[in-house]
Order: C-alpha cells, then sequence, then structure tokens
C-alpha cells in the first residue's frame, strides 16, 4: 500500500463527506431523504464547467455553490413545504423523480459528453508527501472538507441556530413550542445543504470531470453513507464517508472484485445490526 | 373457479354500501357475475393477436404485461404494508438468470428451468423478507436498494463471467428439441406466440393478489400497515404476515423474471440495474397501486412511453415528470384517478335521478 492510495481514498471520503453532512442535515431536520442530492451535486458540478471559463477556477468555487443553494432554496419552498403533511417516503419519492427530470434537463443543455474542468493553475503540480509526489489538487480537497467539517461542528455545537438544529432533528414539535421558528431553520438547512453539494460538485469537477452518470453514481454512496451513519446525524456520516472512501479505495487496490461489494455489505450489515445507524439519533 | 372475483374496474364498486338497494340481491349471485365478468376478460384478452396484428403494438402489450407483474407485485406490497422496495430486481434479476444458465448452461428443458427459476428467487425472498420487513420506511428503501445494487455488482464480476458473462448478458440457448409449452425457441420471440402466456400468467396473478387482498390475510396486513404496534397489542402476530406478503411480492417478481428471459432469450445485467428498479416502482405508483390493475396499466403505459421515447433519451425526463405529478396531485394514481372519477358522476346522475 503507497501513501498515494490512501490519500486517494481520503479524497474520495472528503467528498463524501462534504455531500453526506448536507444531505445528513436534512435528513434530521426535515426526516426526509433527499434523492435528489446526486443530482444537485450534478448541477454544481455543470455550473462550474459552465464559469469556469469566464471567473477561472476560484470564481466556479464561488458561484456553484451560490447557484445548487437557491436550487436548495427552491426544493424548500416548491417541495418540501407544500407536501409538509404528507408521508416521508412520499416526499422521498418526489425529490426520486425531481432528480431524474434535474439530470435529464443538465444533459438537455449540456450534452452527453464527458466534460473537462480545468483546476486551478496554482494546484497544477505535485507535492511531496513523505517522500513521495502526490497531486496538490486532491490535497486542496482534502483540506477544503477537512475546513467545512471543522466549521459545520462549530457552527452546529456553538451557535444559536446549531443549537436550533440539533433541537428540531431531536423533535421537532417540542423545538416549534419553545420557540424554533422551524420553516425557517428548514430553509437555512436547504441551503447550506444545496451549497455544500455545489461545493462537492465544484470539487470533483476537475478530479472526476463532469458527465451525465455522476448524480446517479454518487447518490448510492452517500445514501448509503448516511443510513450508516445514522438518522440525520452529521458526525455519524463524516465518520461512515471516511471509512467508505478509505476503504472502496484501497479494496480497489488489493482485492476489487470484494470490493465493489463493500458499501453494500456495510449498509445491510450495520441496518440490521442497528436499525438507526452508528450514531443513532444524535445530532453531531 | 366460481368464486374468483374479477380484477377489472368493475370491482372496485364506485359507491360502496350507504346508497340503499345497491347490494340487494344474494350475495352469490354477485361473486358468480363478477367470476363470469373474470373469465370473459381473460377469454377476449385471448383473442388479442387476432385484434391487433401490428407487432407493434402487440410488443408493447406482451413486455407490459410482464412489467405489469412486477409492477403489480412491487404495488402490492406497497400499498397492503407500506413497504416500497427499490430492490426488487433482486428476485427479477435472479430468476432471470437462474432460467437463462439452466437452460443455457446445464441443458434443462425450459419449463423446468422455469420453475426452477421461480424457486430460486422465491427462496431468495423469503431470506431477505425474513431479515428486513422490520425495518421501518426509509431504512427498508435503502436496505432493498443495496440488495438489488449489491446482485448487479455480482452479475458484473469479471470472476462470474463463465457463469454470468458480465456486461455481455447471456444469449438463451434451449438444448437441441426442447420446447417450451409447444413451441419452440423462436416462437418464444414472436409476440403473437408469447402473449397467450404472458396474459394468462398476468390474469392468474392479478386473481391472487385481488383475493389475498380480501382475505382475512388481507385485512391483517393492513392493520398491522396502520399501526404496528396496536396490532401486536390486539394479539396479532405482526412479523408472519409482513414476510408472507413479501414472499408472495418476490414471488410475483420472479415469475416476471422469468417471463421476461423467455420473451427477449437474453438476459444482462440490466435486470438488476437501478434505472430497472425504480421505473418498476415509478410505473406501479403512477397506474395506482391500491388497485390491482394500477400496476399493470402504469407498466404498459410505461413500455409504450420507452418504445416511443427510448431512441431520444427524454424516457428518463417524462417518467420524473409523471411520478412528482402523481405523487403531488394523483395519490392514487392513474387508476384510482378515474375510478373516483367515475364514481362522482354516477352520485351526480343519481342524485338528479332521484330529483
Amino acid at each position: 500500500m503507497s501513501i498515494a492510495n490512501l490519500l486517494n481514498g481520503v479524497a474520495f471520503g472528503a467528498l463524501l463527506l462534504i455531500l453526506s453532512s448536507g444531505l445528513a442535515l436534512i435528513y434530521g431536520l426535515r426526516g426526509v431523504i433527499n434523492f435528489s442530492h446526486g443530482a444537485l451535486y450534478m448541477l454544481g458540478a455543470y455550473v462550474a464547467y459552465q464559469s469556469v471559463g469566464a471567473l477561472g477556477f476560484w470564481g466556479a468555487l464561488v458561484v456553484a455553490p451560490l447557484v445548487v443553494a437557491v436550487a436548495g432554496v427552491a426544493l424548500e419552498l416548491g417541495v418540501f413545504r407544500p407536501l409538509e403533511h404528507r408521508s416521508h417516503v412520499e416526499v422521498g419519492l418526489v425529490t426520486f423523480g425531481l432528480a431524474m427530470i434535474i439530470e435529464r434537463v443538465i444533459v438537455l443543455i449540456w450534452g452527453e459528453d464527458t466534460l473537462p474542468v480545468e483546476g486551478p493553475g496554482g494546484l497544477a503540480g505535485t507535492v511531496s508527501v513523505f517522500g513521495s509526489g502526490y497531486p496538490a489538487y486532491r490535497l486542496f480537497i482534502i483540506a477544503t472538507a477537512a475546513v467545512m467539517a471543522v466549521g459545520l461542528f462549530v457552527w452546529l455545537q456553538r451557535s444559536r441556530t446549531g443549537l436550533h438544529i440539533r433541537a428540531t432533528s431531536q423533535d421537532p414539535e417540542m423545538a416549534e413550542i419553545l420557540g424554533v421558528n422551524v420553516s425557517r431553520l428548514s430553509l437555512l438547512v436547504m441551503a447550506v445543504g444545496g451549497a455544500l453539494a455545489g461545493v462537492a460538485g465544484a470539487l470533483a469537477a476537475p478530479y472526476f470531470s463532469v458527465q451525465p452518470s455522476m448524480g446517479q453514481a454518487i447518490l448510492i454512496p452517500v445514501l448509503i453513507v448516511v443510513v450508516v451513519g445514522g438518522v440525520g446525524s452529521v458526525g455519524g456520516a463524516m465518520t461512515a464517508a471516511l471509512v467508505l472512501g478509505i476503504g472502496q479505495t484501497l479494496g480497489n487496490v488489493w482485492a476489487p472484485s470484494v470490493t465493489v461489494l463493500l458499501p453494500y455489505v456495510l449498509v445491510i450489515g450495520v441496518l440490521l445490526w442497528r436499525p438507526t445507524g452508528i450514531a443513532g439519533k444524535r445530532v453531531v | 373457479m366460481t368464486t374468483f372475483s374479477p380484477p377489472t374496474e368493475a370491482d372496485q364498486d364506485p359507491v360502496p354500501s350507504g346508497r340503499p338497494g345497491a347490494r340487494r340481491g344474494p350475495r352469490v349471485s354477485r361473486r358468480a357475475w363478477r367470476a363470469a365478468a373474470v373469465v370473459a376478460v381473460f377469454v377476449i384478452g385471448l383473442g388479442l393477436p387476432v385484434v391487433v396484428s401490428n407487432p407493434y403494438y402487440l410488443g408493447i402489450a406482451t413486455d407490459g404485461a410482464v412489467l405489469g407483474i412486477l409492477a403489480l407485485s412491487i404495488g402490492f406490497l406497497a400499498s397492503r404494508c407500506g413497504l416500497i422496495s427499490l430492490g426488487h430486481t433482486t428476485f427479477f434479476g435472479l430468476a432471470a438468470y437462474t432460467f437463462a444458465i439452466s437452460t443455457t448452461n446445464w441443458g434443462w428443458a425450459p419449463l423446468v428451468a422455469a420453475l426452477f427459476a421461480v424457486l430460486v428467487g422465491s427462496a431468495v425472498g423469503a431470506l431477505v423478507g425474513a431479515a428486513i420487513v422490520r425495518t421501518p420506511g426509509i431504512g427498508f428503501l435503502v436496505l432493498t436498494l443495496a440488495i438489488g445494487q449489491a446482485f448487479y455488482q455480482l452479475s458484473v464480476q469479471t470472476a462470474l463471467r463463465p457463469l454470468t458473462g458480465t456486461y455481455d448478458g447471456i444469449p438463451i440457448i434451449y438444448a437441441d428439441g426442447q420446447t417450451m409449452l409447444g413451441r419452440d425457441q423462436a416462437d418464444m420471440g414472436d409476440a403473437s406466440q408469447f402473449w397467450p402466456i404472458a396474459w394468462t400468467v398476468l390474469i392468474g396473478f392479478v386473481v391472487v393478489v385481488t383475493l389475498v387482498t380480501r382475505s382475512r390475510f388481507g385485512r391483517t396486513i393492513e392493520a398491522v400497515r396502520e399501526n404496528e404496534e396496536r396490532a401486536r397489542f390486539s394479539g396479532l402476530n405482526t412479523f408472519t404476515p409482513r414476510l408472507l406478503a413479501f414472499m408472495l411480492s418476490a414471488t410475483g417478481a420472479s415469475v416476471a423474471g422469468v417471463l421476461f428471459a423467455l420473451k427477449a432469450n437474453y438476459v444482462s445485467p440490466n435486470v438488476f440495474s437501478f434505472v430497472t428498479a425504480g421505473d418498476s416502482v415509478i410505473a406501479a405508483l403512477v397506474g395506482g397501486w391500491t388497485t390491482a390493475v394500477g400496476p399493470v396499466i402504469g407498466a404498459v403505459l410505461y413500455v409504450f412511453g420507452q418504445s416511443e421515447l427510448g431512441a431520444t433519451g427524454n424516457l428518463q425526463l417524462f417518467t420524473g415528470i409523471a411520478l412528482v405529478v402523481t405523487i403531488a396531485f394523483l395519490r392514487t394514481g392513474i387508476v384510482g384517478a378515474l375510478t373516483s372519477l367515475w364514481s362522482l358522476a354516477r352520485r351526480v346522475l343519481l342524485t338528479r335521478r332521484t330529483r
């Protein structure tokens, strides 16, 4: 095992981490699994592709999360709020349908081809990590995810809004009785969740290129990570994301044919052993 | 045979009880009436190839019937138990592959292979069901999705190439001189030859599902769906009925898988794919899974859309729109909406007359 393989695993885990923490936030607050999260990530990547020419990579890294945050807000206002009193599974299925629509519309706009995205010039080379060269851009992905993870933790643990989010995830009715404005909170969480998906998409664009199947391909591992992590637990999702990212990338080097089954075995095992996931009902 | 209830719209009594005179007459005659209606629909349906000679439309009807059996399996489980499965491709695909492998690799007679394949799919269904039917809501959705995708990954494994052919799939070849119900292999691919088989199985399955739904067992699973805890406190065993319902559903999916392999004479990893799993749930939901005919109608519409839009790639777009619109506005699907429209019309007409 080389250090490069390990870092590749961490980089993939880092992307999963950014995506799944947004999904876990929404899941915790709304109780709904947002099946369109993969499509939002894909939207972020395509917006990044579109804006990288005019604004450069750094501009794209700002624009993509903004656009996807708006999409998240639209999802909240157009879907989650009108269907608030319907069963969570039904609302989940609506987002499943929306994912199909968004992904197809993206293909109608940008076409079926795989499109390359230019990474930031300053991070084009490699950096020496413990004596072996490693692409600087992937280290940047890891660093960004680490910063976001710490930021989310501090936000959820220290701020008043974070307290409200944790309280609402535990018991929405009680939180509302105690004066938490759940609607506004939900709007905020959808914007943050969307922005996180946008960041993940923009970060992934230069790494994997952008392509029509990217949304669906990432959705299944992200769903698995969130469910394994625990009902709406951001900390659990982050842990599961890193374990899965590293496990899958390392496994691909050692025993590829067994490794493709890893996520499925992981989720089936965890759910049968502990139906609420590894973190139980804790939010952070 | 005389006590079967019809699976058609006719049996969704649009104006239930309440109205005096609606239930006049002995019950038996009503049942006999329904049984006669089923037999009539069945016989008329058998004659479809005579009326529709265009192989394109006949092909849609046949594929729609096969997908309809899968959609009905999923819809039955979803509406009666509240368990939405994104992994019925597990049983559909396993049965299809078992049929392909046992005829092509082992030279079994097609009929024996078909029965064996249904048995394999159902047995795996029993195991999977025993493990997962207790998991509620989203957990069930994700578990079934994971199990289905795990089988997809298995089917494309390089190590299993001699058995599954990985991405190439398996072109089915019967051993020399083998026939299925008197039809040789080339006939099976012909929609007009295959239609009677698909139609018979479809009607049989619709009747079974309708009878099960109306039985005491059907009411038990409904009670468990509405409030599992209360059903348990009332002394009901809540696990076994759900498991049995899951097994019936898995058997239906296996039957559909075998029919699919028989008709196509070919299986590929596609039978396990996420798209197949999602689209069959959508077909059931859009058609309306509160009735037995709903999922079948949804499946036929889906197959029609597939052959009309398949080339443009916009099928996904329209399927997504249909799903969103159905859940948001037509909660009981197309058939449910038509039924309530019909009952509304009848009520309006009847009130006019009594005035």
